[in-house]
């Protein structure tokens, strides 16, 4: 029987429709059904607007939104005959703000999502803690806008750089954030400090640990989060980053990708018209995000060992979220360190009216992968697409090729499913542009 | 521009309430920077403490979205995010009823960010049925013109977590909210973003930047900074009480204003190299004699490097 | 007898030291030459302008204020900006015709004497409410669309380049015509040069 289910908060709202049998899920699709048209919006507007309007996508991910449009202007110019060489100073604080984008993201999905879905599922009422995910985000905002002025929407990454000249005294500054957020995270999520934390080995590395994260990992195992959440155990990164590279993972098994190879369907929702777009890499469904950029990383055995152990659960899935905000809080320290302030922020570019052609900008968000492919004739954008994570992980489609995570979710109860839905950190926005 | 005098919009306050206000916030085409700008006010805990939370899109709430739609409950403080579209459905249902139900015993309304205010960078989205609560880029319209009374804009893209702290802790606090005739509170919205500008004795001498990821140089003149013109404290109230566009380098994009977005962002309208907008109040002819003369002088000290780091060896 | 003003004792001895200048040059004229022609004492000519430096300074501000006003008044019409050109062309050949010695001491003395104006009138100080209301003709023609968007002293120097010339040549008496009958060619070729394409 087919039973219809109205997901919220998950930047917007989703429906699902579940077929059961004996109370378990033998198929789903998703429908999402709310379409803003940003694509649309950005047809005939002056190309540099896009670096206005594409943070708008998304109030949570707005920033990677930024990065791959700027991405896919500079790559504009070099399909010109104008190739655009930023400063390693602009790459990095560009990389910087990006990644304290993704730390903020992760610790909101600890602290509004995975938290309250897990009591919820478990009957415990306890007295919510989420507002630490609110305060912890706040001290991380504050790190983005020593460089970018605000954080949410933010522009200040421009063809050619960025527009910030910052001095020792802002670098310092925000890795006096980034060490507040470190303390508060130690002391109110972990229970243990970040390098402890880092050097875990084994899931048994957790039994001493009373914390908000302990809680969430005994809790998985308590509802048998390792046993349920199985995806296609297929994996891929797009975005180039330094804490990153492109590769497709087939389990363990690495391969080269191009982002060339991605396409997009519509979506399969027989009981409602769905406004999001499946996406493949060809012509395959391939989960994207956390789990993907831990299982292709070098830095993470104790992902690795959880794969093993328990594959591409729900339980695997969530852990390397949170292992992800921890590596890359330590990663932006080293990050900062790294910059030279006497680099040039920004280089000097051609006027944007001479230039004409395509482009295409990836970035890794905080849920995976985003392209930003533009068509642009004198300045001016003639087309635009934008293939957002979610669209990856939550597309909808036959009960004999399912998504990610139409796959993740059968063969639990429909309480179940809800919340292996929301381990993919659903993100409706995005994914409705 | 509209002119600014004081206006006969107040909101005027309830008499003290026994138990928790309570909050309702939905949403219309919206990105959700709003509801995570909000996230970001500190001591938020405290004052989210003194409401009921109805619903919001990220918080803790007492009802679904879904059971809001049923248009059973009602609040004291309605907060609408998103542009507004009579088209629209969420959750099957149509904004418009929802907004109209909730509207009715709701205390104060407020629109937060510029697409609630006055349509915004979605009203893009179908013009015609897309526009802001009570205006429609600078002109009056449904859905609650009759309701405008009870409104208040708090436009900005998004809106500065501070500011909305300030309308919520003044109701809590029983405090008149003085308006203007966008419906903004004035304390908040008569400074122009170009006052505490870091950058502003570039401008008073009309040293033009001469490209981005410079500390030196005025961003008006060529990279399109809309500050002058542009209602808002955020060079007082900084962002994450640490920064703003401007000070590091970004031109201001008027984000507050009905006209918002406009087009072409980055760059400055010149006739003949003459601004086509000079702040807010000020004739051309004015500051086209001050910019002449300013423009006269050769400061060194400003046409140069703001720190020289050569000299500390 | 009626008192005459401050303000008007002030104008009749710019009017005298514009003439005499242009009479006998601006270095051979002296401040008792001026005195004289006014009919006061020298003693009294220093209340008004306390050094010939001053004097030179205030008589550019003074032309600059009689030609800014004067396209100030221009600007103001409601007509095209072909008529506008017209106008202006029109007014500045005018004074040159009747009152020759304010065009000559700008172009003679003000231009070709930096130095005595180098300190108090650097750049375009002295001649700003000239130069401000020709700002404002040009940012009103291109906002109209009847004028093409172009930098802003390229299409000030052609304007203002030609009239000099002009009238240059015209104190130079190597005109074959009076300055009246060149008034439409001129306009029609600023026109012409500036207008929208």
């Amino acid at each position: 029987m087919i039973t219809k289910q109205l997901i919220e908060q998950i930047e917007g709202e989703a429906t699902l429709f579940f077929d059961t049998k004996d109370g378990l899920v033998e198929s789903s699709t998703t429908s999402f059904e709310n379409f803003r048209g940003v694509e649309n919006i950005l047809k005939n507007k002056p190309l540099f607007d896009a670096l206005v309007i594409t943070p708008r996508v998304c109030g949570i991910c707005g920033h990677a939104h930024l990065m791959a449009t700027v991405r896919a202007i500079e790559d504009l110019y070099k399909n010109s005959s104008h190739k655009i060489d930023i400063s390693d100073k602009a790459q990095k604080i560009r990389e910087f703000t990006l990644i304290m984008e993704i730390v903020q993201n992760h610790l909101k999905w600890i602290y509004f999502t995975a938290l309250p879905e897990l009591f919820k599922l478990k009957n415990i009422d306890k007295n919510s803690t989420q507002l630490k995910g609110a305060y912890g985000s706040s001290i991380i905002s504050k790190a983005i806008s020593v460089f970018a002025g605000q954080w949410p929407h933010s522009s200040y990454m421009v063809a050619g750089g960025i527009t910030c000249d910052p001095t020792y005294v802002d670098i310092l500054q925000a890795k006096d954030y980034v060490d507040q957020f470190i303390s508060f995270f130690e002391k109110e999520s972990l229970g243990v400090d970040i390098d402890k934390f880092l050097a875990f080995e084994s899931c048994k590395d957790f039994n001493n640990l009373d914390s908000d994260v302990s809680t969430i990992e005994k809790l998985l195992i308590e509802l048998k989060m390792n046993e349920k959440g199985f995806a296609h155990d297929r994996f891929i990164i797009l975005g180039e980053h330094s804490f990153t590279k492109p590769s497709k993972l087939i389990q363990t098994r690495k391969y080269a990708v191009n982002s060339k190879y991605v396409t997009t369907e519509d979506s399969y929702s027989p009981n409602s018209k769905s406004y999001a777009k499946n996406a493949l890499y060809k012509d395959e469904y391939y989960e994207s995000g956390v789990l993907s950029r831990m299982m292709s990383s070098k830095l993470s055995p104790i992902v690795k060992n959880m794969h093993r152990r328990y594959k591409d659960s729900a339980y695997t899935r969530s852990m390397a979220r949170i292992f992800e905000l921890v590596y890359l809080v330590k990663y932006s320290k080293t990050l900062l360190d790294s910059i030279n302030i006497f680099e040039p922020s920004c280089v000097e570019v051609t006027n944007i009216s001479k230039i004409s052609g395509t482009g295409v900008g990836v970035v890794e968000a905080p849920r995976g992968p985003l392209i930003h492919r533009i068509d642009v004739e004198n300045g001016v954008i003639k087309d635009y697409e934008i293939i957002t994570p979610t669209q990856f992980n939550i597309g909808s489609s036959t009960k004999q090729k399912p998504t990610p995570a139409q796959k993740a979710m059968v063969g639990s109860t429909i309480a179940e499913a809800k919340f292996i839905f929301k381990t993919f950190d659903v993100c409706s926005v995005c994914t409705t542009h | 521009m509209i002119t600014k005098n004081l206006s006969q919009q107040t909101y005027t306050m309830p008499s003290k309430q026994d138990k928790k206000p309570k909050l309702l916030w939905i949403q219309g085409h919206s990105c959700n920077g709003n509801s995570h700008s909000f996230l970001n006010l500190p001591n938020l805990e405290n004052l989210i403490d003194n409401f009921e939370v109805i619903y919001h899109p990220i918080l803790n709430s007492t009802h679904s979205y879904q059971e809001v739609t049923k248009c059973k409950l009602n609040c004291d403080i309605l907060i609408f995010e998103g542009t507004f579209d009579y088209n629209l459905k969420r959750a099957d249902i149509s904004v418009y009823e929802v907004l109209k139900h909730y509207t009715q015993d709701a205390k104060m309304v407020v629109a937060v960010g510029s697409c609630a205010s006055f349509g915004g960078i979605f009203k893009e989205i179908s013009p015609e049925s897309c526009c802001g609560l009570v205006f429609d880029k600078d002109k009056l319209t449904p859905p609650l013109i009759e309701q405008k009374g009870k409104v208040i804009n708090l436009s900005g893209c998004p809106v500065h977590p501070k500011w909305l702290g300030f309308v919520l802790t003044a109701f809590l606090n029983e405090i008149k909210i003085y308006l203007d005739e966008q419906l903004r509170p004035v304390e908040l919205y008569s400074s122009l973003a170009h006052h505490g500008c870091s950058r502003n004795e570039y401008f008073e001498w009309k040293v033009d930047s001469k490209n981005f990821g410079l500390k030196e140089g005025c961003l008006y003149y060529e990279q399109g900074c809309r500050a002058p013109m542009t209602h808002s404290s955020c060079n007082k109230i900084l962002w994450n009480e640490t920064s703003s566009k401007t000070r590091v380098g970004t031109p201001c994009f008027g984000c507050t204003e009905p006209d918002f977005p406009r087009k072409n962002l980055f760059t400055t309208q010149t006739n003949m190299s003459i601004p086509q907008e000079v702040p807010v109040g000020v004739s051309k002819r004015s500051y086209l004699t001050m910019a002449g003369i300013a423009k006269t002088f050769h400061i060194k000290r400003l046409e140069g490097k703001l720190i020289d780091y050569k000299t500390t060896d | 007898m009626a008192r005459i003003s401050k303000e008007e004792r002030k104008t009749t001895i710019i009017s005298a030291a514009l003439k005499l200048f242009s009479e006998r040059g601006f270095y051979i004229t002296t401040i008792p030459d001026i005195a004289q022609k006014v009919g006061m004492s020298v003693g009294n000519f220093y209340n008004y302008f306390s050094s010939k430096d001053i004097l030179a300074k205030e008589l550019v501000i003074y032309i600059s204020n009689y030609l800014g006003d004067n396209i100030r008044e221009i600007n103001e019409e409601d007509i095209h900006v072909s008529e506008k050109i017209y106008k202006i062309v029109s007014m500045y050949f005018d004074v040159a015709n009747d009152r020759p010695e304010m065009i000559e001491y700008f172009l003679r003395v003000y231009l070709s004497n930096r130095e005595v104006f180098g300190d108090g009138c650097e750049g375009m100080i002295c001649v700003s409410p000239f130069v401000t209301e020709m700002m404002i003709f040009f940012d009103d023609g291109v906002s109209k669309d009847e004028l093409h968007n172009q930098d802003f002293f390229s299409a000030f120097g052609l304007f203002m380049g030609y009239l000099g010339g002009m009238v240059f040549l015209f104190g130079e008496k190597i005109l074959p015509q009076p300055l009246d009958d060149y008034k439409e060619s001129i306009s029609t070729n600023i026109y012409n040069a500036l207008k929208a394409r």
